[in-house]
């Protein structure tokens, strides 16, 4: 798509104020905030029967035998069901050339991989008395335990127990973006330096757990389910199931949050639709929260082994990244590969660093599966790319903002492409770094005075500058989808417009922003717009939400579909005002919702009567015109690339945010206990197209940042691979006490070649965070000789950094 | 996370719960219910009945006089916290319920209920220890006294037998001139502590006279630091030097810390000695509290 072709608000259109940039209530609170939003769990059909699910207690074993008997004889039992009863159930498919194949069956056939792999599934009359039945399938069914692999050194490993027979190793895939300059770097340069950096296992949490209700109704299955994708969750059902695609309807109600998990096409989106369609009723899972924590897909469990070389002024001439994700069991559609490739790829981030080798490595484990968690791999690299800053900096004695400002990018060097191919487009990098320590440098003095008199504490501060990915390509996370999405818009008799789109909410507020975004496009006034979403036959084809892309996709594809619509109702209009003749249908200029030709604002028709004439009032149309106001807009980013070059290269996303986080903590060297004092964020989403949204975006993602730093992380036994969280009382999620008050300023570097300007804000506001933090509270330390390469750090892992060597015992 | 099937007996009178528990030996008692039934939705327990003594009216009292303070095992941890009686005679109940949960877990639970559950991160455990708590029991054979330190055996392990169940607790009030600080080491704010301190000193004017200090969350039941107690009568502030001793002290104190996902043990020793000396350096430092 060439410049010129960008989707922008029509000429014709004489805005005296726009809908645009402003923070105007968000129209999906009320229902939220009155409890009448509609969720998954809300869904009660006549008849409707509640399933539960038989996981495995066991992380990596061989199914001798189910005795489902003792379970079908409890009254209020409908039926139990295992993998070898699935008749006509496919695997999910394999997609992704790339990876070895995982044979993933809805229900795990005759081996358990992994602590709350679903295996059988129980049908009952209400929850309390399938979770009764649960319990006898499970104490029913013979295990033959079988090796476990649990950490990336296990499943490494020469001897290594193997997850799937047929795989020569626990490798499910291995990549290396060779780079001869690195290799000349390293001859080169002064001196050279490894480390090893390491991201602990965490999930996304939305805080309304997954569910599916399904239910055969006038002959089509309909399946409502929380998922980010509802249009990717019904062909992949269709699938699996063996159904022809028309014959299912997905519906994605009101979410309560996705953050990533709920991208996926999970087991239970198959096996309760399957039941719906055997037993010819209504049938409905809820997930609760201990499922959720072993059964939705976990992220983030990677080790970074880094290679850097460096001269004694600070120049970093190369680094060699070696990222290894723990990808758990790996049976999950999309697999949970794709992460660790966008880790690879964002190593870099906002800094000139050309000489990057990049290999990519998932091993399978024992554990649960992993995949989508917002950021996608991108604070991880955050994190790896801010410590060899750091890192470089302490060897050198160059001081580390020097070094950042050395390598920040600066607008002279855009568009700039990243080694890994990426092509930054626009943005503020340098500005936003220097904009972030003039808002820190006073927060910084303060917390130091705070402090000054508390010989027991220590203040430090930390840095991270970063590029946000956004809307990217699908392709590379699925093997077959890729990069659009899609808008029908419509304008009804009553001149008021009506939008449905590919994307889903999620609430994330896309409803508002679609809303506002129509009405800049169509002169209408937001109130005026009814956006429809998440419903398979009443929104088109799309991609949905994840990847930051619902601004950038919905905007693209709504502005098409708006020009389209608008060529039409002109000549509707020029025709009503007797200007028929196509000179003068150009002259037609449209302000405040009314047609009119510019010379003469007197004679105007309104939406109403234009849209009345195309739908009803059909004489009023000019003479052959097609009836109908409708039409429809699929905007697929232009610059995205969506298959690597022999390099390995490619330009993943459609335009690049950027952003810098800086923390300021304390940390009490008696107790370890670490406070954030003060977190300053500088953000670049480009044009804004609802600051309130944006800003949301942000303090929640920093919320999300600081978890993964300090908090958050499901911890297995290495020794038996199973869990040792069941609840909250092990995963600790941070409460509004743990998360400080930001200090945050905006940039907007409009994005060159996309709709309005605009770049997603989805996931920047979680990047930042364990790079910063880990930065801050390395310099808090420093005097102790600190430098901290892995999170989450906590109380216990200051302390074990304190301690003398040798005195400490294993942790 | 629903619970097995269970029966549901809500008597009339403490025998009739007595007896209950005494026809039914695995039965439960419910009272707040904010550790068993989260347990129970878990299936960790599993009780074939529940005997509800919630709204049984002899157990809803709170006595105070100028020598204890006792409380029924109806009684809500928030009713007491929020009692101006309570804390005219022993503000250490107020201080110590602050840390307890959440004030809606508080609002449900009960005071007796904590010592019942025997949660080794639990306050109310640790301050029925540090002030010589006595429980009152009642059972198929009578009812018997308790003291507290002999009636926490271990994690989540009561001296209760089958078919007993606590009428109430006693508090005696504490000397003249004490102040009583709770202090948690937690990776959240408000969660279960890490490490926590209940420190109880009694002064004369400035100089310390008694002190009762006790660690919890750091071993299977709480643990009286009686090397600390030893070394803090006569003390009037902790310099540097004195505040190594009091740490060395609390550490040798604490035999043998648990360790869990959440800390190791010598993290545990480490910040309970840390904990103790930070806390007795700021109650001495705090005049304000000497007072109460």
């Amino acid at each position: 798509m060439a410049v010129e072709e960008i989707p922008q608000i029509s000429p014709i259109i004489r805005h005296r104020t726009s809908h645009l940039g402003r923070a105007v209530p968000r129209r999906e609170d009320r229902s939220a905030l009155l409890g009448q939003s509609q969720y998954v769990a809300d869904i009660r059909l006549p008849g409707m029967v509640e399933v539960a699910f038989v996981r495995s207690g066991e992380p990596h074993a061989l199914i001798r035998s189910i005795d489902t008997s003792p379970a079908e004889q409890i009254e209020g039992v409908v039926k139990v069901v295992t993998a070898h009863d699935l008749d006509g159930v496919e695997q999910f498919p394999h997609f992704i050339e790339y990876n070895q194949p995982v044979d993933q069956f809805p229900l795990a056939r005759d081996r358990v991989r992994y602590v709350g792999s679903p295996y059988a599934a129980v049908v009952a009359m209400d929850r309390y008395v399938a979770e009764d039945a649960v319990n006898l399938v499970a104490a029913a069914t013979d295990f033959e335990p079988l090796p476990t692999v649990t950490t990336i050194d296990q499943a490494l490993a020469e001897d290594a127990p193997l997850l799937y027979e047929g795989w020569p190793d626990n490798r499910l895939t291995t990549a290396l973006i060779e780079n001869p300059a690195v290799d000349r770097a390293f001859e080169e340069a002064d001196h050279t330096f490894s480390e090893t950096y390491t991201s602990q296992r965490q999930t996304g949490l939305p805080i309304e757990t997954r569910g599916v209700v399904a239910a055969l109704r006038e002959g089509q299955l309909t399946v409502w389910t929380s998922n980010q994708s509802p249009h990717i969750a019904r062909t992949t059902i269709a699938l699996v199931l063996g159904v022809p695609e028309p014959e299912v309807r997905v519906i994605a109600p009101a979410m309560g949050g996705g953050f990533g998990p709920k991208c996926h096409v999970y087991p239970e989106e198959i096996v309760v639709p399957w039941l719906a369609m055997t037993l010819n009723r209504p049938v409905r899972w809820v997930e609760d929260r201990a499922e959720h924590l072993v059964s939705s897909v976990h992220a983030r469990d990677q080790r970074h082994d880094v290679e850097i070389a460096y001269d004694d002024d600070g120049t970093i001439r190369g680094i060699r990244v070696h990222s290894i994700g723990n990808v758990g069991s790996g049976e999950i559609f999309m697999p949970g590969t794709a992460p660790t490739f966008v880790t690879g790829g964002s190593i870099s981030g906002a800094y000139e660093l050309p000489n990057i080798e990049i290999q990519t490595t998932c091993v399978v484990t024992n554990k649960t599966p992993s995949g989508a968690y917002r950021g996608f791999g991108i604070p991880e690299a955050a994190l790896v790319r801010e410590r060899i800053i750091d890192r470089v900096a302490l060897l050198t004695g160059v001081d580390r903002v020097e070094l950042r400002r050395r390598l920040v990018l600066r607008e002279d060097q855009l568009p700039f492409r990243m080694p890994a191919g990426g092509i930054v487009d626009s943005g503020s990098h340098a500005r936003s770094f220097e904009r972030g320590l003039e808002m820190a440098e006073p927060l910084l003095t303060d917390a130091r005075e705070r402090y000054a008199d508390d010989p027991d504490v220590r203040v430090g501060i930390g840095y991270a500058n970063y590029v946000e990915p956004t809307a990217p390509t699908y392709h590379l996370t699925t093997g077959f989808w890729a990069g659009y999405d899609s808008a029908t818009l419509r304008v009804d008799g009553d001149g008021k417009a009506r939008v449905s789109l590919g994307l889903a909410a999620i609430g994330q507020g896309a409803e508002t922003t679609a809303a506002s975004v129509v009405a800049e496009a169509l002169s209408l006034q937001p109130s005026d717009v009814t956006v429809v979403m998440g419903d398979t036959e009443r929104s088109p084809y799309g991609l949905g939400a994840w990847g930051s892309r619902g601004a950038i996709v919905m905007s693209g594809s709504i502005l098409m579909a708006a020009d389209r619509l608008l060529e039409k109702a002109r000549r509707i209009a020029a025709h009503m005002l007797e200007a028929g003749d196509e000179d003068i249908v150009q002259d037609v200029v449209l302000r405040d919702g009314f047609f009119f030709v510019e010379e003469d604002p007197d004679q105007r028709v309104g939406w109403p009567e234009v849209a009345t004439a195309a739908w009803a009032r059909t004489v009023d149309l000019p003479e052959g015109m097609e009836p109908g106001l409708e039409s429809s807009g699929y905007y697929d980013p232009s610059d995205l690339e969506h298959t690597a070059d022999e390099a390995g290269r490619l330009n993943a996303a459609a335009t690049w945010a950027n952003g810098t986080h800086i923390a300021i903590v304390s940390v009490r060297l008696s107790t370890g206990e670490i406070k954030i004092e003060d977190y300053v964020v500088v953000h670049d989403c480009g044009r804004m197209l609802h600051p309130g949204l944006v800003e949301g975006q942000v303090h929640g993602g920093v919320a999300q940042g600081i978890a993964g730093s300090l908090y958050e992380h499901l911890q297995y036994d290495s020794d038996t691979a199973r869990p040792q969280f069941a609840s909250f009382l092990e995963y600790l999620v941070p409460t509004c006490a743990e998360i400080p008050k930001l200090t945050l300023d905006h940039f907007e570097s409009y994005a060159p070649h996309m709709p309005l300007g605009v770049k997603g804000a989805g996931e920047g506001g979680t990047i930042g965070g364990p790079a910063a933090i880990t930065g801050a509270v390395s310099d808090a330390l420093a005097e102790f000789g600190v430098f901290v390469t892995a999170t989450p750090i906590t109380p216990v892992t200051i302390r074990a950094a304190l301690r003398p060597t040798g005195s400490g015992e294993a942790s | 996370m629903k619970p097995a099937s269970f029966d549901y007996y809500r008597p009339s009178s403490v025998s009739g719960a007595v007896q209950a528990l005494a026809d039914s030996p695995f039965a439960k008692v419910l009272a707040g219910g904010q550790s068993l039934i989260p347990a129970m939705n878990f299936r960790l327990a599993t009780p074939p009945m529940l005997v509800d003594i919630a709204r049984l009216e002899d157990l809803h009292g709170v006595e105070v006089d100028e020598h204890e303070v006792t409380i029924g095992a109806g009684v809500t941890q928030r009713h007491v916290e929020m009692s101006t009686r309570v804390a005219e005679v022993m503000p250490a109940l107020a201080e110590a319920l602050r840390w307890v949960g959440h004030i809606q877990t508080r609002n449900r639970g009960t005071v007796c209920g904590s010592l019942a559950h025997a949660d080794p991160s639990g306050e109310l455990p640790a301050l029925a220890i540090n002030t010589d708590a006595d429980l009152t029991v009642e059972g198929p054979n009578g009812i018997r006294e308790v003291p507290a330190p002999d009636f926490i055996r271990g994690p989540f392990w009561t001296d209760l037998r089958p078919g007993e169940l606590i009428t109430s607790i006693r508090f005696p009030v504490a000397p003249r001139g004490t102040t009583t600080r709770v202090a948690e080491i937690a990776h959240r704010s408000g969660d279960f502590a890490t490490v926590g301190l209940v420190a109880s000193l009694t002064r004369d004017g400035r100089t310390i006279r008694r002190a009762r200090l006790c660690g919890f969350a750091v071993a299977g039941t709480p643990i009286r630091l009686r090397s600390v107690e030893g070394l803090l009568p006569g003390v009037e502030q902790l310099d540097e030097t004195a505040g190594r001793t009091l740490a060395d002290a609390a550490a040798a104190d604490l035999e043998d810390p648990v360790g869990d996902i959440h800390a190791t043990g010598q993290y545990r020793r480490e910040a309970l000695a840390a904990l103790v000396v930070r806390t007795v350096r700021s109650m001495l430092e705090d005049p304000q509290r000497e007072a109460s």
